[in-house]
């Protein structure tokens, strides 16, 4: 179901009245039927897949529970008994238990996203090697991709992990974890919630509160106003950009790809601007994803600060197990005694933070130009890890001071334009045409003889207006939200009647641009991931 | 309690670990500084750590991961 749209907005009347109306031990019930409709509405034949991830996971989770508590039990009842070694070995082999438990359940539930989301990829190079002895693969698979399962698998994956680790309890109605799991407002695009966080807002009772209704409604109006006027007017300049890169100038082709940075970020935290006011009316926490992440001052920062549950993600599933894993701990030790102790200590760190971002990339798409942008993100921060001492030494020969604002306005000038360059990279078509357009940007100095020439992408100059209003807006608020809520500020700050006639102007001015901007990119960038 | 202040010190020695009990919670310490802290306390304590043991609480102040070091080995 589309978001944009009346049926979605009936749809939340549907269930703010009936999640109001029932008493609050059912509530949960009702988010559970209103999002496997939402699911069902996208297409019946994705619902047994995110059916199946949900149960297999519930049934390895409670398995997992069920030998760690009797081993507990068995280890109690024999206190003083067993020698250590018994004990040892009992243990182990309880943990070889649950490990296999988990591991067949991963092996499942990410086989099946990556069978949905890689079969096309792998079979054009398996292609193209057949190629160069004559051969031909066809690729004749029409699957349609399950909606928003590179976002539940991940979800289901962190609370396995979690289980297995001891962090997280193990469900015990399989009902309660397929809520969980295929929770409406994050289903398609997050954000990739931790079970100990969501289940503990889902679950609990809430009650209609006139305040959180009014906050929730002014920031799902916010961000229709972020996706549907800035991103969507955006959506077409980027488009124009990216199809004649080659013939416009390098300046005109720059100015796009901004574009582009001010187009996802209006886009996607557009969207969590919806979904977290909507969880505020319900009542519900949801983890924000967005921490004004163009004011980072390193890529390394950025990267905590946009999408964030995903980088959190990452962290947890893939960084901290990887860095920690005792193949790449010896590795480290090795490398310490033979080349120093400054590599040995670096060395498992890059070694994890390799595979995390190499993984990252192919999480975003199944093509080279993603493995490239993960890759460029990697080699920034490995490179700044490995770099912090001589850096610091440098800052201080140059007497820089950290907290000089000019200083701080560098280092995020430099950090949006490099998040730029590096974003745009998978988004223009091939990888060839990602590095065709910086090239252009590089090499192409012409210099445009009229406003026309320099941004020949702009139909009107009416939407271009309200376009650098919505970002001048975006700008505004990001700098306000330093100092905490911009809602809470306008509440202390302004009339009543000046706060609702603010909502009033941006309500009418997603119907004047919005509306019609509307066909220039259906859906939400994000839900291609 | 000297050998962990001895490798906390090494990595950052900015940080007062009598008082300081936000780590990690406080961003004192980064995904990088954890990896370096935990393989420095393996080997000195002879211990294991696993992503199980990856929870603030266990690391946000020397005096917890002192309560942390001393329940696996009274586990071991």
């Amino acid at each position: 179901m589309n978001i944009l749209t009346v049926s979605f907005l009936l749809f939340l009347l549907g269930l703010l009245v009936l999640y109001f109306l029932v008493p609050k031990r059912f509530q949960w019930w009702v988010l559970l039927a209103f999002s496997l409709g939402f699911y069902a509405l996208g297409g019946l034949l994705n619902l047994p897949w995110i059916l199946l991830t949900a149960l297999s996971t519930w049934a390895a989770a409670r398995f997992m529970q069920r030998s760690a508590r009797e081993e507990k039990d068995f280890l109690a009842a024999r206190k003083g008994e067993l020698s250590k070694e018994e004990r040892s070995a009992r243990k182990a082999r309880g943990k070889r238990t649950r490990r296999r438990a988990m591991v067949l359940c991963l092996v499942l539930n990410v086989g099946i996203l990556c069978a949905f989301k890689y079969v096309h990829f792998l079979l054009a190079q398996a292609n193209a090697v057949a190629g160069l002895f004559g051969g031909e693969i066809r690729d004749s698979i029409h699957w349609i991709v399950p909606l928003g399962i590179s976002f539940y698998t991940f979800q289901t994956v962190g609370y396995l992990c979690d289980v297995y680790w001891g962090k997280a309890e193990a469900e015990q109605n399989p009902l309660r974890l397929l809520l969980f799991t295929s929770f409406f407002p994050q289903i398609t695009q997050g954000p990739i919630s931790a079970w100990n966080q969501l289940s503990g807002e889902l679950f609990a009772p809430h009650s209609l509160d006139a305040d959180g209704f009014l906050l929730g409604a002014q920031r799902m109006l916010w961000g229709f106003f972020k996706k549907m006027v800035v991103a969507n007017l955006l959506a077409g300049y980027v488009q124009d950009v990216f199809a004649n890169y080659s013939v416009y100038t390098g300046l005109s082709v720059f100015l796009g790809a901004l574009c582009y940075s001010a187009q996802i970020y209006a886009d996607f935290s557009g969207y969590m601007d919806i979904m977290c006011g909507l969880c505020q009316i319900l009542g519900i926490r949801l983890t924000e994803n967005f921490e004004r992440p163009y004011f980072s001052k390193s890529i390394a920062e950025y990267w905590r600060r946009w999408h964030i549950s995903l980088g959190v993600w990452f962290k947890n599933y893939v960084y901290y197990p990887i860095a920690m894993a005792k193949w790449n701990q010896r590795l480290g030790k090795t490398a310490k005694r033979r080349l120093g102790k400054a590599f040995g200590s670096y060395l498992p760190a890059t070694v994890a933070l390799v595979v995390t971002w190499l993984a990252t990339g192919l999480w975003h798409g199944a093509s080279w130009g993603y493995i490239a942008w993960g890759g460029v993100n990697g080699l920034f921060i490995i490179f700044s890890m490995w770099m912090e001492g001589p850096y610091d030494r440098w800052k201080k020969r140059l007497k820089i001071r950290e907290e000089a604002w000019l200083w701080r306005a560098f280092q995020v000038g430099r950090t949006f334009l490099l998040v730029t360059f590096i974003k745009v990279l998978p988004e223009v078509g091939s990888l060839k045409d990602g590095l065709g357009l910086w090239k252009q940007i590089f090499t192409n100095h012409s210099l445009p003889h009229s406003l026309g020439e320099l941004l020949p992408f702009v139909g009107t100059y009416r939407e271009l207006g309200a376009v650098l209003l919505g970002i001048g807006l975006m700008l505004l608020v990001s700098l306000l939200q330093r100092k905490g809520s911009v809602r809470g500020l306008m509440r202390r700050r302004l009339p009543f009647l000046v706060r609702i006639g603010i909502f009033v102007l941006l309500f009418f001015l997603i119907l004047y641009f919005g509306v019609p901007a509307s066909g220039n990119l259906g859906g939400f960038m994000y839900a291609e991931f | 309690m000297d050998k962990l202040l001895e490798i906390l010190n090494d990595i950052n020695p900015d940080v007062d670990y009598e008082t300081e009990d936000r780590l990690i919670d406080g961003k004192v310490y980064d995904s990088f500084s954890i990896i370096t802290l935990i393989s420095e306390i393996s080997d000195a304590f002879d211990i294991e750590l696993g992503p199980e043991h990856l929870i603030p609480e266990n690391f946000n102040s020397a005096a917890a991961m002192w309560r942390m070091i001393q329940g696996i080995l009274d586990e071991e």
